[in-house]
């Protein structure tokens, strides 16, 4: 299966590659997953707050991506579309977690995720960004990556989460106002 | 922003000309319509939007590179999404062929007619088969078909020249792997993508 770096599936579009993998073709398919698959997990890791569990999502998106390709109507919007799915699925968790945790936890601030200290190095202002958006409590993370990121309507968010959706406004403008509080420079 | 724009102290409703963050939000949201001329007079509310614009953007390029800073991180959860997936999965209709012997029956599957056609033309002057359709009735011996193809050319390519050829070698390789009667074929280029192999020196 075409791995190498002189893949010849790496110039395809999208559309081509998702077209493919409907049609059965794995070696499209695996070039999707590495193409939008690490993005995927550090969104998901974004709304959830849990390197291991984004992994899982991912996973699962990729497998469910794979059984329903089929019934992707516009296939250049492949992206959007597993983007989608893992806002999905992190929701899917985060409110299986409340049905475990008393919900006055539930906005308790989480460990840092282990990966900006690297990125720090790469560039000293995505690594401030990304610093800002891990210190948020965790109900405005989930909320600000949701929207911000994932593309989810305030409605959906609310109703998924089972809050009120002047409560998600409310988180997602706090942690909007938190996170450029902290970025040097932005005002 | 120019020069002579104050800095902002806060983010408060008394530094953003009455407005709120969760206001200038959904403005934003909005995409900036319709236009609301005391958000957009209001120095404060106009840095306070650019701020927000600005984390928007940064966004995505934070998580594009928190994405790229450990390629070996993802090998493993990849390697378990390809042996989770079932490829039985789109086999689709089986397509008789005949033997020698009239009892035995033989077929191969429209999955691995369509893997032969991208196998047959991926490559042809730098192209990349997309998708393969066989409409008819692949299931009877003789009955016409006709294939609907698409495809991704490099830019450049004589588009007229390479659908032929495309035509062409996938009709002759269907001829001599399988007993389909192949009425017409049809090319599509529904995409352009330049050549990897000539970005490299």
């Amino acid at each position: 299966m075409g791995i190498g770096a002189n893949n010849p599936l790496d110039g395809a579009s999208d559309g081509i590659l998702a077209s493919r993998a409907a049609d059965g073709d794995v070696a499209a398919f695996e070039v999707l997953v590495r193409r939008h698959g690490p993005l995927m997990r550090v969104y998901a890791a974004k709304v959830l707050g849990i390197a291991s569990e984004a992994e899982d999502v991912v996973q699962d998106v990729f497998i469910q991506a794979w059984s329903q390709l089929d019934r992707l109507t516009d296939v250049n919007a492949v992206r959007s579309w597993l983007m989608r799915m893992v806002s999905n699925r992190a929701i899917e968790r985060i409110r299986r977690r409340k049905d475990h945790v008393d919900v006055d936890q539930w906005d308790a601030p989480i460990p840092a995720n282990a990966s900006p200290e690297h990125i720090v190095e790469v560039n000293m202002q995505m690594g401030a960004l990304a610093k800002a958006v891990d210190r948020l409590p965790e109900m405005q993370r989930q909320c600000w990556a949701l929207k911000e990121i994932g593309g989810v309507p305030y409605a959906e968010i609310a109703e998924q989460l089972d809050v009120p959706l002047s409560t998600v406004r409310g988180q997602l403008a706090r942690a909007r106002r938190t996170i450029i509080q902290e970025m040097e420079g932005w005002r | 922003m120019t020069d002579n724009e104050p800095m902002l102290d806060g983010l408060n409703p008394e530094d953003l000309d009455g407005h709120t963050i969760e206001e200038l939000s959904d403005y934003l949201d909005a995409g900036r319509e319709p236009r609301d001329p005391s958000i957009e007079n209001s120095p404060g509310a106009r840095i306070a939007l650019d701020a927000l614009a600005r984390l928007r953007n940064e966004s995505w390029a934070m998580l594009e590179i928190e994405a790229l800073d450990d390629p070996n991180r993802d090998q493993s959860w990849i390697k378990n999404v390809l042996a989770n997936i079932t490829r039985e999965a789109r086999a689709g209709r089986d397509i008789p062929v005949s033997h020698p012997d009239a009892q035995t029956v033989l077929n191969i599957t429209e999955g691995s007619v369509r893997g032969l056609i991208r196998a047959a033309g991926d490559g042809l002057g730098g192209a990349i088969i997309g998708k393969v359709a066989l409409d008819g009735d692949v299931s009877v011996p003789g009955a016409p078909i006709s294939l609907e193809i698409s495809a991704s050319v490099p830019y450049g390519e004589n588009l007229v020249a390479l659908s032929q050829l495309l035509r062409d070698t996938i009709t002759a390789e269907l001829l001599v792997h399988t007993e389909l009667n192949i009425d017409v074929v049809n090319v599509t280029i529904e995409d352009l993508h330049t050549d990897p192999t000539e970005e490299t020196p």
